[in-house]
C-alpha cells in the first residue's frame, strides 16, 4: 500500500501521546526537578591521550554550595561501563584514551556553583601522543590503548574461493569508501533525575533504550542489588541508538547517593557531542567481479571501523556490517575481513542501521559499477544476482524464507521519481543537472544469533478494571504506545479507555529486551498474541461464573464483555463490565509470556534471521558552479510484513530518509588530532525543512511467503540503509563523477575552471 | 542600579525588576541580569513545555512569542522581557487545541515531540504576521527550528493542512 492518510482511511490514528506533546504538557524526565534538587556536572579531561598523575578535588570540596565531589575512588563497584564489555571508566585513574573521558563529578546548589567546582579540581596530565585514525593505531610503533591490544573486534568471513572466483571474472571493480561520524543529534540533549529513596532504594529517571540493562549496569557500579533500583526511561526526547549505553547514569546515581539528596544532569549540547556515541566511522573496501551475463562471481570486502575509546557495542556493529557486505546477492565466493579498532577519538557505538549504513553504500556503489562496465544496467544486473526465497542468508545461515529483495526491486519502480530515471533534464541552465539513482537492501532485525535477545510482557485486568499491558520497552518517538493501542484495539475491540498501557518502569514492568535493533514491534505482536487466548479464556469463564452465561456467547467489546450478536438486534450494554468483573477479584487474570527473539539455528556468531527489504530511488540537482547537491525526491519500496501503524511506519520511514540524507550530504563531528571540531549546531549541520524533498512515496509491501508466522517486522532502521547509494548514484547521473567520501564534498563536484566557459557558451 | 556615561551599569548581586504577562498572566519577579528567558521559565516558574536543545539559537525547540514575534528563549536575557507579552506553548490554547496544534496530531507532525513546542510557535507567529500566509512563507517561519524524527515530512503535511483548511 502507498502509506498516506487515505490509503490508510481508519488505521490513521492520533497517537496518545500526541495531546501532550502538543501542549507541551509532556514532562520528559530531563524536565522534572524534585525538592531540595541538586545539580550535576562531570569533568571531562579535554585531551585525547594523558596519563593521570594527580587528581586534587579539596579546593572543590571547600566551594560554598558543593555537596558532593567524586572520583574514581568513591565507586564502591565496578568503575567501568559497557553494554558489551565493560570497558570505559566511569571515573578515570591512570590513563585518558579520548577527550569526553570523565574525571570527576561534582553535584551543587545550583548550575553555576557545580561549573565553578569543576574548574577549582586541580588535575596534572602527562599528555601523550593522540592515535587518531584507525591507521596509526594499527602501526607498528603505537601503543596499545587497552590490555588487548587495540583492536576491539574482528571478523573474517569466507565461502568458496575468491581467488579463483576472480579468474573466472570479465570484469572486475575495485573501490574504497568512506563513511563519516555522523552524530544522532536528538534534540533532547542525555540528562536525567537520580532520586535517593528514603527506603534505600534509588530511583533514576533517565532515557535509554533498554531499562534492564542500565539497573544491571549501574548495579555492578553501585554495589547494590538490582532490586534496589528503579529504572524510569521513557518518554525520550529521540534516541536513535544513541541513549542505548549509559551516559549520565553513573555520575547522577552516584552524587545523589553520596549527598543523599536528588540530583539532575542535563548535558549541554556541547557536552553531549564530546561524551555521547557517533556513527562508527568506516573505511570499505570492495573488490567485485562478474562474468560477461553479470552473474557476480567473487566479491573480496575489508571494512576498518573507527570504534574510538571504548568498545560499547563496536564488534557487533562490526559483525552487523561483515554480514551486510554481502547483502541480498548471491554470490558463490565471498571473504570479509573486518577490523574495529580503538582510537582517541570520541567512542563510536550503536546507530539507527548498526553498521548497515556503511558497507550497503559501499556495495550498492559495486553494482552500479559493474553494471556499468557490463553496459548492462545496473537495476536489471541487480535482479540478476539476487537471492531466491528460500535460499541461504549472507553468512551462509538458515533464515526466514522471503521474496523482500524481488519484490522492492518491483516496488519501486512504481514511483514517480523511477519514471523519470532515463529522461534527460528539463530547459535548465548548463550547471545545473539533474540525476536519478536507485539503490537497495536486506536488513537483519533483532541482535543476531549468538546474542541474549530475550522477550516477554504481562497482560491483566488491574484494579480500575482495565486490561492492562506492560512491556519493558521505551517510546523515544517511534509510536510504541500508539502501536500497542492499536493493537490491543484489534484484540479486543475495546475502548481507548479501557486500556492501559505500562511501559519504561522497571518497578512496573517485566524484562522484554531491549527497544533496539528494529526488533520491538514484532516482539509485542508476539507477546500479545501469546498472551491473548488464555486471558480471554480467564475473561470469560470468570464473565461465566458471575453471569450464568455460557462463555462460547462471549466477546471483548467497549466498556465490557458482550454477547455475540446473533440475530442482529445488538445489545444496549455490555453482559458485565471490566469494571464490574474487576471488584470480583483479580485472581487468575494475570498473565506473562517469555520468549526469545527468532533466531537462526545456525551457529554464525551475530547472523540474523528476520530481514526486511528496501528500495530507494532518489532525485538529485547539481548545481556544478557551487557544488551543492539539493535532493529533489527519495522514495522508497519497504517490505517489512503487514503495517499495523500506518502513521507510525510513514514516519520511520520518512524520519530515517532524512536521516541518511544528512549521512549523505552534510552530517560529519569532524575530529581534529582527537578534538571534535564540530562542537554545536551551529557547525554540525543536520537538515532543516529546506534540505529535504516535501514528500517521500513509501509504498509498503505487506505481503510475506505463505505460513510465515512471524508477522510485522520493525521499520526503525530500515528506511536509513539504501539512501545513500542511490543518492549518490543520483549524483552519478548527473554529473558523472562517482562519490566514494561521505558525505559528499560540494568541492568534488564543482566544474572546473576550464570546464565552464564550455557551459556558459552552452547556454 | 549606577548611571555612567549613559550606560546602565549592573552591580554584581544585585537583582533587577521583571514584570511581564506571561501567558496572559502578570508576573513579578527579581531576577539576576545573568538569567536567560529560558532558566525563568524551565527553572523557576517550572514551565518545561519550552524546550532546551543547543542553546546556541540553532535548533528552535525554545521558541517562545514576545509581543507577538517568535523569539530563542535561550538568546533572550529574562529582563529584556521587562513590561513584554510572552507567550509559551503552554499559553497557545485557549479553550480548545490551537488548528495548529490540532494539525500536528492529525498529520503525524512529530515523534518524539521535543521539536514541536518550538514548531508550533514559529508557526504562530507566522499566523499572527500574516492572515493567509503561503506554504513558503510558512516554511520560512520554521526556518529556524530542526527535527530530528520526522524528516519534515508530517511537517509539510501541516502546513499544507494549515493552507487548505483556512
Amino acid at each position: 500500500m502507498l502509506l498516506n492518510r487515505e490509503e490508510s482511511r481508519d488505521r490513521w490514528r492520533i497517537r496518545p501521546d500526541g495531546k501532550d506533546k502538543v501542549t507541551g504538557a509532556l514532562s520528559y524526565l530531563t524536565d522534572r526537578s524534585f525538592p531540595g534538587m541538586l545539580h550535576g556536572r562531570v569533568l571531562r579531561s579535554g585531551y585525547p591521550h594523558a596519563t593521570i598523575l594527580s587528581i586534587d578535588i579539596s579546593k572543590a570540596k571547600e566551594l560554598s554550595g558543593v555537596h558532593a565531589v567524586l572520583t574514581h575512588e568513591d565507586v564502591p563497584g565496578l568503575n567501568a561501563f559497557g553494554i558489551a564489555d565493560p570497558n570505559q571508566p566511569v571515573f578515570c585513574d591512570k590513563l585518558v584514551r579520548y577527550e569526553g573521558d570523565a574525571l570527576a563529578a561534582v553535584a551543587a546548589e545550583t548550575p553555576t556553583i557545580a561549573e565553578e567546582a569543576l574548574g577549582l579540581i586541580e588535575v596534572e596530565y602527562e599528555v601523550l601522543p593522540v592515535i587518531d585514525t584507525p591507521e596509526k593505531a594499527l602501526g607498528p610503533d603505537s601503543v596499545p590503548l587497552h590490555p588487548e591490544g587495540n583492536i576491539l573486534h574482528e571478523t573474517d568471513y569466507r565461502r568458496g574461493d575468491v581467488a579463483e572466483g576472480f579468474k573466472g571474472c570479465v570484469v572486475i571493480v575495485e573501490e574504497t569508501y568512506e563513511t563519516p561520524r555522523q552524530m544522532h543529534t536528538y534534540l533532547e540533549t542525555e540528562g536525567g533525575v537520580f532520586v535517593p529513596e528514603e527506603d534505600g532504594r534509588l530511583t533514576v529517571y533517565a532515557p535509554t533504550q533498554h531499562g534492564y540493562k542500565d539497573r544491571m549496569q549501574l548495579s555492578r557500579i553501585l554495589a547494590m542489588p538490582e532490586e534496589t533500583i528503579r529504572i524510569i526511561s521513557s518518554p525520550i526526547g529521540g534516541s536513535f541508538g544513541g541513549k542505548d549505553e549509559l551516559n549520565v547514569q553513573p555520575y547522577g546515581a552516584l552524587l545523589s547517593l553520596s549527598s543523599k539528596q536528588p540530583v539532575k544532569i542535563h548535558y549541554s549540547r556541547w557536552e553531549s557531542v564530546i561524551a555521547g556515541l557517533k556513527r562508527h566511522p568506516m573505511k570499505v573496501t570492495m573488490k567485485t567481479g562478474a562474468d560477461e551475463s553479470g552473474k557476480i562471481l567473487a566479491h573480496q570486502v575489508t571494512i576498518l571501523s573507527d570504534t574510538g575509546a571504548y568498545a560499547t557495542l563496536g564488534g557487533a556493529v562490526l559483525n552487523f556490517a561483515t554480514e551486510h557486505a554481502i547483502g541480498p546477492y548471491a554470490m558463490a565466493h565471498v571473504e570479509v575481513k573486518g577490523k574495529a579498532v580503538y582510537t582517541n577519538n570520541g567512542v563510536s557505538g550503536e546507530f539507527r542501521g548498526f553498521g548497515g549504513n556503511q558497507v550497503i553504500f559501499a556495495l550498492e556503489g559495486q553494482m552500479e559499477r559493474l553494471g556499468q562496465k557490463l553496459q548492462i544496467d545496473p537495476w536489471e544486473l541487480r535482479k540478476r544476482n539476487l537471492r531466491k526465497r528460500d535460499d541461504l542468508g549472507p553468512l551462509g545461515q538458515r533464515m526466514v524464507p522471503t521474496d523482500g529483495p524481488t519484490q522492492v526491486w518491483e516496488g519501486i519502480q512504481a514511483s514517480p521519481i523511477w519514471k523519470e530515471k532515463d529522461q534527460t533534464g528539463e530547459n535548465m541552465e548548463p550547471w545545473i543537472k539533474h540525476g536519478v539513482g536507485v539503490a537497495m537492501t536486506m536488513h537483519g532485525s533483532g541482535l543476531g544469533y549468538g546474542i541474549p535477545d530475550p522477550a516477554g510482557g504481562k497482560m491483566r485486568l488491574n484494579e480500575q478494571g482495565k486490561i492492562e499491558v506492560a512491556f519493558g520497552h521505551e517510546e523515544f518517538g517511534q509510536g510504541l504506545v500508539g502501536t500497542l493501542e492499536m493493537l490491543l484495539q484489534d484484540h479486543f475491540q475495546c475502548d481507548k479507555g479501557d486500556m492501559e498501557i505500562i511501559i519504561g518502569d522497571t518497578d512496573r514492568v517485566p524484562s522484554s529486551g531491549s527497544s533496539t535493533a528494529s526488533r520491538t514491534t514484532n516482539m509485542v505482536w508476539q507477546a500479545l498474541n501469546n498472551m491473548k487466548e488464555p486471558f480471554l479464556k480467564a475473561l470469560f469463564k470468570k464473565a461465566s461464573l458471575l453471569t450464568g452465561i455460557d462463555a462460547v456467547k462471549f466477546q471483548t467489546g467497549p466498556g465490557g464483555i458482550w454477547l455475540r450478536g446473533e440475530s442482529g438486534d445488538f445489545p444496549e450494554r455490555p453482559v458485565i463490565t471490566y469494571q464490574e468483573l474487576a471488584q470480583q477479584g483479580l485472581e487468575d487474570l494475570e498473565f506473562s509470556t517469555e520468549f526469545h527473539y527468532p533466531v537462526t539455528p545456525d551457529p554464525i556468531m551475530g547472523a540474523h534471521y528476520l530481514y526486511t527489504s528496501t528500495a530507494v530511488v532518489a532525485k538529485v540537482e547539481v548545481n556544478l558552479l557551487t557544488g551543492m547537491v539539493k535532493i529533489l525526491g527519495l522514495d522508497h519500496s519497504v517490505a517489512a510484513g503487514p503495517v499495523i501503524n500506518p502513521m507510525g511506519y510513514l514516519g520511520q520511514i520518512e524520519g530515517g530518509g532524512i536521516m541518511a540524507l544528512g549521512f549523505t550530504t552534510m552530517e560529519d563531528a569532524v575530529m581534529v588530532n582527537g578534538h571534535y571540531a564540530t562542537k554545536n549546531m551551529d557547525s554540525y549541520l543536520i537538515p532543516t525543512i529546506f534540505d529535504v524533498p516535501e514528500t517521500q512515496y513509501v509504498d509498503a509491501i505487506e505481503q510475506l511467503p505463505e505460513g510465515d508466522p512471524f508477522g510485522p517486522r520493525g521499520v526503525g532502521e530500515v528506511g536509513t540503509v539504501a539512501v545513500a547509494p542511490a543518492i549518490v548514484s543520483a549524483i552519478y547521473d548527473a554529473t558523472g563523477k562517482w562519490v566514494t567520501k561521505l558525505p559528499v564534498s560540494p568541492e568534488e563536484l564543482q566544474s572546473s575552471v576550464e570546464e565552464l566557459p564550455m557551459m556558459w557558451k552552452g547556454w | 542600579m549606577l548611571e555612567k556615561n549613559n550606560l546602565t551599569v549592573l552591580e554584581e548581586g544585585i537583582d533587577v525588576p521583571l514584570s511581564f504577562r506571561l501567558n496572559g498572566k502578570e508576573i513579578n519577579l527579581q531576577v539576576p541580569p545573568s538569567r536567560r528567558l529560558i532558566d525563568i521559565l524551565r527553572e523557576d516558574l517550572q514551565l518545561t513545555g519550552t524546550k532546551i536543545g543547543c542553546e546556541i539559537g540553532r535548533c528552535g525547540a525554545c521558541m517562545v512569542l514576545i509581543n507577538g514575534e517568535a523569539f530563542n528563549s535561550c538568546l533572550t536575557m529574562a529582563f529584556q522581557c521587562h513590561e513584554k507579552e510572552v507567550i509559551t506553548i503552554e499559553g497557545i490554547e485557549e479553550d480548545k487545541l490551537d488548528f495548529i496544534q490540532q494539525a500536528f496530531l492529525e498529520e503525524g507532525g512529530f515523534q518524539c515531540g521535543y521539536c514541536t513546542p518550538g514548531m508550533i510557535i514559529s508557526l504562530k507567529a507566522v499566523m499572527l504576521e500574516k492572515e493567509n500566509p503561503s506554504i513558503s512563507q510558512l516554511k520560512e517561519g520554521l526556518a529556524g527550528n530542526l527535527c530530528r524524527c520526522t524528516g519534515y515530512g508530517g511537517i509539510h503535511r501541516v502546513l499544507n493542512r494549515l493552507v487548505s483548511d483556512r
